[in-house]
This record gives C-alpha cells, structure tokens and sequence, in this order.
C-alpha cells in the first residue's frame, strides 16, 4: 500500500516537473511581454506593503518608546489648581516625580523699534525634568547650565518657529510678565513632546523659577499642573492611584492610554492610504487582466499545437496559470523588497519630526498582507482569461475563425472566482479590522464599479447606435472603437477609476477651503482674546471703545470643569454617542448668564428670569443633549474646582460653530458662580485691522496675562495641515492614473499588430499618413472624451454625497479646475497613444502585409 | 482479399461535418465513408476547399463531426469529450502540417520532445536525438525554430510527430511551403520513416505524384468522396 502512495506520489512529483517546465519554456521566449503585468503588479503590491510597514514601524517605535514619550510611567495633570499637598507628597515619596506647569502665553520680542508678539506654549520645568530621554538643543550645552538664573536674567529655550516668528536669536533678551529671560538655545528635540505640529503655539521652555517671577499666573488663568511619576513600586497599579486623587480634579495618563490616540492616528491614515493602494491594485488588474488577454492572443497558436499534441484543456490551464504565478513572484518580491526598505529611507526623516532615534525594522505583517491581496487581486484578474484557453480550439490552427465567443466559464471557474472575491473581502476585512468599515468599502467598490461598468456600457451603446456619413473619418473613428475586440471600454474604464477619484478629491478640497475662506471674510472674528482677569475686563472694553468701538468686543465670563454625572449615572458608565464624547472626556468650559446671549436661538424651553435666583439652571446646546439623551428637567453634576454642584436643564439652543465665535456647550443661570475664580473670554470682530493691532498691542502692554489667538492664523494653520493631507492623498490618486496609464500602454502593446495591420490596409488604399493620424487622434480623442464624462458625473456625485452627509458642508464646484482636470486624461490618452504609434506609420505597407500573412 | 487479411484501424460511417460561423453554416463533409487499414497508406486529393483537411483532422479527433460514426481499432471515438480525445491524440495520432507549427520558445530537441512531457511518459531525449537525426538534424538540435529553413522546420516537425510511435501519422499538406528539392526529401523522409515506424500513413495533398506513391487514394469534391 504504501508503495503504492510512494509510486503515486512519484508520477505527481514528475508531471508537476514537466508542468514547470512547460511554463517556463513558454515563458523564457516571452517574458517582455509581461512587462506591463510586472510594472501593475509591482505598484499595488509596494504601496500596500510600504505603507504597511511605515505604519508598523511608527506603532512599535510608539508603543516601545511610549514611556519616553509620556515622560516617566504615570502622567498626572490638573487644570487651574496645583496638586493637594497630600497627593504631591504622596508622590514625592513614593518615587521619582518632575514637577512641570504648562500654560499659553504671549511673548514680545522689540527689535529696532519693530513689535512682534507671538501666542507661545510655556513649559515650566524643575530640576528633575526630564526623567526619562534627553533634552537635545543648539548649542549642546546641559539644561541645568543653559536655564541658570545669571544677573537676573533667566535662561531659557525656544522652538525654532518661535526664532523665526519673532526673529530673535539665542544671545537675546526679552521681557515675559515681569522679568526678564534670555535665550540660551534652540530645541532640537523634547523627549516628552510626540508632535512638534499638533500643538498652538511655539514652545518656551522655561524654570519654574522663572515662571514665578514673571507673575503672569494668577488666580483663574487656564494653567496646567502636570507631575510625570516612575513609582519606586514597579507593581504599583492604577487602580491605586485613581483611588489617591478620588474627588480631585487631577486625571491620570498611562503607558497604554497615552498612545492609544497616536495607534488610532496611524492606523486611521495607513488604512485610508491602503485604501487608496488596493484601489491601484484593482486599477492594475485591469492591466493585468488586458496583459494576458493580450498575451494570451499571441499564444492561441501555441495553445492550439499543446492541445493538438493531446494536452488537456486542464494542462493548458495549469502551463499558462504557472506562468502568471512565476510572473507574480518577479513582480512581487521586488515589490516587497522596496516596499519593506521604506521605513529605513524615510528613517531620518521620521527621526527628526516624529520619534527621536527611530530604529525601522521589517515586519512579516505588511509583507504577508501585500503579498495576499497582490496574489488575489493578480488571480481574480487573470484567471477569466487563462480560463479561456479551455475554449480555444486546435483545429484553430488551420481555421483561425472557428470559435470567438469565448464568454462561458465552467462551474468550476466561476467558484474560483466567487472564492477568489470572498478571500479578498476577508482581507479588506484584516486590513479595517471593522465589519462595518469593510462592508462600506465592499458596497463602495462594488457600487462604483457598476456605476463605472454600466456608464461605459451605456455610451458605447449610444455610440453603436450613432451613424455618421459613411467615408467620414469620425465614422472611421466610430467603428473602430466598437468593432468586437476592440479595447476602448478598457482604456475609458481603468481611467475613469483614477480621474472620478481626483475630480471627488479636487471638489471635496475646494468645496472646505472655499468653506474656511467664506468663514474668515464673513463671519469669524479677528482675535480671540483669553485669560482676562475680572478686574481687566473693564480696561479691555474701555481700550476698545477708545480706539474702534465697544461693539467690537464681545466678551464672556468663563470657569473650567468636568461633568461628573448626567441623570444620577456616573459619566465612566454612561454610554453615549459617539460623537459626542467629548463633551464628558476632559475639562470643558461653562459661562454663566441671567440674560439671553445675543444672536441665541432657542430649540426648546425658555431663559431664565433676569432676577432669577433659585437652585442652578443651565441651557445646553441641542445637538448635544440629544447625543447624550438629555431634555428639559434632567440634572448634571459639575465638579468646579474641586466643588461639586448640579444643574437642572432649563433650555436647549443651537450652536452654530461654523461662525467661530465664542459658543458654549453650557451656560449656567448666574446664582453665585460669579465669585468662584473665574476669566474673561472675548473676542475682536472688526475691519479695521490697524485700530485691532493698536487694540492688541495696548492689551499686550498692559496685561502680561492676557493672550490673544489669531482666528485667520489658526484657519491657515488647518489650512495648510489639510492641504498637506489633500497633497499626499492626490499624490496616490495620481499613482492611479499612472495604473491608468500602465494599462493604456498595455491595450497598446497588445494592439500595436492589429493597428500596423490596418495603417497598411489603409496605404495600400490611398490614406495619406496625415489623414491616418488624424483619425487616430479622433478615436483616442473619443476615449479620453468618454473618461471625463464618466469620471465627471461619478466624481461630482460622490463627492456631493460625501460633502452633504460626511463632511456636512455645502457643494462648492470650482468649474476652471475640474474642466482643466477633466481634459488632463483626454490630453494624456492622446499623447502616449500617438507617442506609441508613431513609429507604424513610416513602416513600408507591403512588408506589413507580408509579415502579417507569414 | 490482400485488404481482408489488414487490420482496421480507422472506419469512418456516414459522416457530416457543419461549420457555423457568424454568417452562415457551412456543411463540409456531406456523408463520408472510408475505412483505412494498419501500416498502409492513403492520400486525401481534391480542390480546394472540398474539405479534404476537414477530412483528416476529423481523424485526428480535432474536428466535431455532426453527423455520423468514428471507430478507431474498433472502438467509438466519435463519442469521446475533449479530455479523451486529448488521451487518443497522445497515444495514438502524429500530425505534420503544412506551416510547420513549431513552438518558438522551443528547441529543436524540445519540440520533439513535447508529445512525450504531455502525456506524462518518461521522457527519451536519446531517442529524441536518434529521431532527430535520421531526419537530418543531428547537429542543430538547440536551435530554435527562428534559426532554422522552413525544409529544417518540417523536419523537425516530423520528428515530434514520430516520437510516441503514433499509429497514425497525417500529414496535411507538408510540402506546401517548401521548394521542389525540399519537397522530394521531406516526402522521402515521411514515407521512409512511415515504413519503419510501421504507421499508417494519411496526406493530405494536390501533388498526383505524391499520392501516387500512396496504397491508397481518396479524391474529394465538395464534400464526397468520389
């Protein structure tokens, strides 16, 4: 018996040698022909596995320097008060602890008569920061030396933004609050800092020394209180500290929740760029599938000699699907290769903007996921045509007309394919690691694929209808591009799918800019004024009335805190609406008023009585309480530094949050709140922009405390980090049309016989070249034509889709640049084709025909 | 009474072939008749288009019949799938066309190689070589079918079509291409080679002198054999 096995094992072994040889002999002749499958391959699976391994990379980098980034093990932080003194202790005794104060200030630099004042983020440290890392500055010189206190004068360093901005320069000396500060360095890299953009302002880092002298904290300022602690413990758990600052206002940060943001970040972007990779990979099995259509074509002879020597059907399928695997390994590793290499071309680029001292490595993760959805996507797309070697007949051999309908698969085939589509939805579904994500991205695909499909189906249905005058060149035209086997509906549909992609892109990136620049003209005020105290809010509006008018400002009184319970349920057990988390997760700021806000629209209920004096009501913006299921009657519990006290809803309004003023989720009834320590808020709406600056520079003088916001800084900020987004994305939306591309110069390999074929036809019946060329570039006209209507109408609806229910803005159609975009593809479909094509027409006709009947 | 001692190989009953294309059908073979006996030989003459390579091909089991009965030693081959008509074709049937139908990837020695890897029998590059040659070519067996005459071609074509000791060999048209002096030598060699090989013999041609050297001859016209 088991001889028997090994006998049969044998013969397995050997007719899978001869399988292999097979393929490769057919292969070794023809491998150039392959070219446009390898390049197509090649795109799809490097993107997917590039990015995949810059985004691993990133996380284990992050999650492996977590610690060094949150500065020691625990980070414990409180807004506007220090820590109780108990819990200080506590902490000091109990292990290693750096003491640090944040807070955004204003800083003023005066060089030759020239003001120049920039919103900074200061960071006062004590002589243990940093506990874990190191700090790296220009001029290498240690911390405790470069911020030392020397006649007076406090040592301190700054971003190299904030050098630019303010043009100053290490050597200087500048004034914050009341004393005077020096800058001894410029800062290379903060250990404890992940993101130098995520943040407002520049920083200046300071002692704490220096902060206390300057005097620009008091009471009420919006200062954060931050003690980075290693526990000399090492067993210490978590639950032990939260037990430590129960009812406090002091949150904890660990190891784990510190960078939960930033994985979520990467792997949001890294999904959405795998996205946009897959895409390409599809855009490429286009390719691939009209390179072995065409590859396939040339082979029907060969095909016909293997099945006249008495091959199988199932033997020609296996010689020429062992091909497509070899080619898919060519193609692959290569891929995969450059792919993995990434993260160590890009590593002193992350080093320096992203994470100190990045060490890339390869992981199998991205190697593996790539090399799956290549070989999926590469089989899905290959194997209707391979299929089609069943159908091929040997008596094609003397009768080359035999049979063409080639569009029946075998069961078999059409299980395979099913199989094939599950395995690749299995793998989206990896990728996301979301049912819901992926099953969009399915229904997505697939919905603009048949959108895509059915479109092309429809115009070259009407243009199968159309007749023009018999003999004209656009009839010429016509009945080339719908004769059977012609390839335009490949060239207009791999096409389509990368210009809907830009148009959608282009329309979605103008429709926010005009958005955000409608904004800042309109309606959004000039300046946010904070931190003003009780006692300066009567200067600031006297300030503006003596120099515009009091109009201008609007100001508001505000206090800091946190919801503690919403209808007697802690908010930790609460669950509530995704979108509107936020609201219970940290601090939030509350005002109090016993008159209406101006401009207030109220959804339900009604305000308060201007005398009003009974327990605390609170109106609420209306979006919110529906997200967190709260009306009118229900009560929450606020903790106000350190005091906790509840509020009944007594009204809801809309928040309008697009007109970028000051808009409060809560707004209490007046009571006694106004004791409790408390700011100003205000902002400046005006066009005079010299009286403002006057205003500012007023303010500045006289209130060190006082900081200010520039509304159009801010946007153009978002703005430049939004385009930054839209350049990357379009960058890989290009990689698409590039796939586009890659598939034209394919379908034109493939066709280049059929075209010499008939230029010599065409000679040979008096066509000058002249009129040959321009019948040419009217057929590819016509194609580039179609692309753009398609792409057009899929482009302007998606994107309308995405605008009205995503991103919920209004439609915003720049006609010049989607017109300019909508004619880039005629305009390369024309030039790479005629570039191609070029060269036929001065080959001599007779030879043509020659070589065509031999 | 010399025939009634032969065996048969092949018997054709009554048979029809249509070919349709998008335009029309085409009825090729309109009730054919023929039985061909074991290591003898038989030409196929006619105009063009009386459907002589139909004919032979049918044979061959790579034209469907549509009407009518194939037994080949005997047995129906007529209602035999695709897979079984491949088997019977590897076994059993050598074919020479007219253009040579060589693979171009391929080696001299690996074309005639070919029938055997396909079939999955033990590959015999010596015989191979042997057959290749007594066809001439015993010196350009790593050429490839670029580099040799198209009379070179041929012979390289009948070698692979000798190589599993086909009970049948047909040749259609296999001088077509070729000059006279390359025409005499190829039907030398496929005649000489029939008798040693011990095959029977079934050409296609419009050559009378060719036919003439055969057992027996089958004039068609317009799809009877007359």
């Amino acid at each position: 018996m088991n001889n028997k096995l090994l006998e049969n094992l044998k013969i397995n072994l050997y007719q899978l040698l001869i399988l292999f040889k097979l393929s490769y002999r057919e292969l070794r002749g023809s491998i150039k022909e392959f070219k446009i499958i390898i390049i197509s391959i090649f795109l799809g699976v490097f993107i997917i596995c590039a990015v995949g391994s810059v985004s691993e990379n990133l996380k284990y980098e992050i999650n492996n320097k977590s610690n060094i980034l949150l500065g020691g093990d625990f980070e414990l932080s409180a807004t506007y008060q220090p820590f109780p003194v108990q819990i200080k202790n506590w902490l000091d005794n109990n292990g290693k602890t750096t003491h640090i104060i944040e807070l955004r200030t204003m800083l003023l630099s005066k060089i030759l008569n020239e003001q120049k004042q920039r919103l900074v983020e200061l960071k006062a440290v004590d002589n243990y920061w940093p506990l874990i890392g190191s700090l790296s500055v220009i001029p290498k010189i240690p911390i405790n030396k470069s911020m030392k206190k020397i006649d007076n004068i406090h040592g301190v360093l700054i971003d190299e933004s904030l050098k630019m901005q303010l043009k100053i320069n290490v050597g200087d000396i500048l004034n914050l609050g009341q004393t005077k500060i020096q800058i001894r360095g410029i800062i290379i890299k903060e250990p404890d800092r992940l993101f130098s953009f995520a943040t407002f302002g520049s920083r200046l880092l300071v002692t704490k020394e220096a902060l206390k002298d300057s005097k620009i904290v008091v009471p009420g300022s919006l200062v954060k209180y931050k003690v980075k602690f290693i526990p000399t413990n090492k067993n210490l758990k978590l639950t032990f500290l939260k037990n430590l600052i129960q009812d406090t206002n002091i949150s904890i940060k660990t190891i784990k929740n510190s960078t939960n943001n930033f994985n979520k970040f990467i792997e949001k972007t890294s999904l959405f760029i795998s996205f946009v990779g897959l895409i390409s990979l599809l855009i490429s099995g286009v390719g691939i599938s009209n390179g072995v259509n065409g590859y396939l074509i040339k082979k029907i002879k060969n095909i016909a000699i293997f099945k006249t020597l008495g091959a199988k059907s199932s033997t020609i399928f296996q010689i020429y699907f062992l091909q497509i695997i070899f080619v898919f390994i060519i193609s692959s590793i290569p891929a995969v290769l450059l792919g993995i290499t990434i993260p160590f071309l890009l590593s002193s680029l992350i080093s320096q903007n992203l994470i100190t001292s990045f060490q890339p490595a390869v992981f199998i993760n991205p190697i593996i996921m790539s090399l799956l959805f290549g070989m999926i996507v590469c089989l899905l797309f290959t194997i209707i045509p391979i299929s089609r070697t069943y159908q091929i007949k040997p008596i094609q051999l003397i009768r080359m007309s035999s049979h063409h309908s080639l569009n029946n698969f075998s069961k078999k085939i059409k299980v395979l394919i099913l199989v094939l589509i599950l395995s690749l939805c299995l793998l989206v579904l990896k990728l996301t690691g979301d049912l819901k994500i992926s099953f969009y991205i399915f229904l997505v695909i697939s919905f603009s694929f048949i959108i895509l499909i059915s479109s092309t189906n429809l115009l070259f249905i009407l243009l199968k209808k159309i007749n023009f005058k018999v003999g004209s060149i656009i009839e010429l035209s016509r009945k080339s591009l719908i004769r059977p086997g012609s390839f335009s509906k490949s060239i207009v549909m791999s096409f389509s799918i990368g210009l809907s992609l830009l148009i959608t892109l282009n329309i979605i990136e103008e429709s926010l800019n005009y958005k955000i620049t409608n904004t800042i003209n309109q309606q959004a005020p000039n300046y946010f004024l904070i931190d003003i105290q009780p006692n300066q809010i009567d200067k600031v509006k006297k300030i503006t009335s003596d120099i515009i008018d009091l109009k201008s400002l609007n100001s508001q009184p505000m206090l800091r805190g946190r919801i503690i319970e919403i209808k007697g349920i802690k908010v930790d057990k609460l669950i509530v609406n995704k979108e509107v988390q936020w609201v219970l997760k940290s601090d939030r700021a509350f005002s109090w008023s016993n008159q209406i806000p101006p401009n207030v629209n109220l959804i339900s209920g009604k305000w308060w009585p201007q005398d009003y004096d009974g327990p605390i009501l609170i109106s609420i913006g209306d979006k919110i309480a529906n997200g967190l299921n709260l009306k009118i009657g229900d009560v929450i519990k606020f903790n106000v530094l350190g005091k906790n006290f509840e509020a009944k809803i007594f009204n809801t309004r809309e928040i309008l949050w697009q007109n970028m003023g000051i808009n409060f989720v809560f707004i209490l009834s007046k009571n006694n709140i106004e004791r409790a320590p408390h700011t100003w808020i205000a902002t400046l709406t005006n066009k005079n922009k010299k009286g403002i600056n006057t205003i500012l520079e007023k303010i500045v003088e006289n209130f060190a405390n006082i900081s200010y916001i520039s509304v159009n800084e801010s946007f153009q900020a978002i703005k430049s980090l939004l385009n930054l987004l839209i350049v990357i994305i379009n960058s890989i939306a290009f990689l698409t049309l590039f796939s586009g591309i890659i598939v034209l110069l394919g379908i034109l390999n493939v066709s280049k016989k059929d075209k010499l074929f008939e230029v010599a036809i065409f000679k040979i019946l008096g066509a000058s070249p002249k009129k040959i060329i321009f019948l040419w570039l009217q057929e590819y006209f016509i194609i580039g034509i179609m692309t753009s209507l398609i792409s057009f109408v899929i482009g302007t609806s998606v994107s309308y889709l995405l605008l009205k229910y995503v991103f919920q803005i209004e439609f915003y159609f720049n006609f010049l640049t989607i017109s300019l975009l909508s004619l880039f593809v005629p305009a390369i479909i024309i030039i790479i084709s005629f570039l191609k094509m070029f060269t036929i027409m001065y080959l001599k006709p007779l030879k043509i025909i020659r070589i065509n009947n031999h | 009474m010399k025939n009634k001692i032969k065996e048969k190989l092949i018997e054709l009953k009554n048979i029809h072939v249509n070919i349709k294309n998008n335009i029309e059908n085409i009825h090729i073979l309109k009730g054919i008749n023929l039985t061909i006996y074991k290591n003898t030989s038989i030409s196929i003459t006619g105009e063009s288009g009386a459907g002589k390579s139909t004919l032979a091909m049918t044979i061959a089991g790579l034209e469907l019949i549509s009407k009518g009965k194939i037994f080949f030693k005997n047995k129906p081959i007529h209602n035999l799938n695709e897979n079984a008509l491949a088997i019977y074709r590897s076994k059993y049937i050598g074919i020479v066309f007219q253009s040579f139908n060589l693979l171009d990837s391929m080696t001299a020695l690996e074309n005639v190689n070919l029938p055997m890897e396909i079939s999955g029998s033990k590959i015999d590059s010596k015989r191979s070589f042997d057959l290749l040659k007594s066809v001439g070519l015993g010196n350009r067996t790593t050429h490839y079918p670029h580099q040799l005459s198209g009379g070179e071609q041929q012979r390289v074509a009948i070698a692979r079509a000798l190589i599993a000791s086909p009970e049948i060999l047909i040749a259609d048209e296999p001088t077509g291409n070729l000059d006279k002096r390359n025409s005499e030598e190829i039907m030398n060699l496929i005649f000489k080679l029939q008798q040693e090989n011990g095959s029977s013999l079934i050409i296609v041609t419009h050559d009378q002198s060719i036919a003439s050297r055969c057992n027996q001859n089958v004039f068609l016209d317009n799809g009877f054999i007359i």
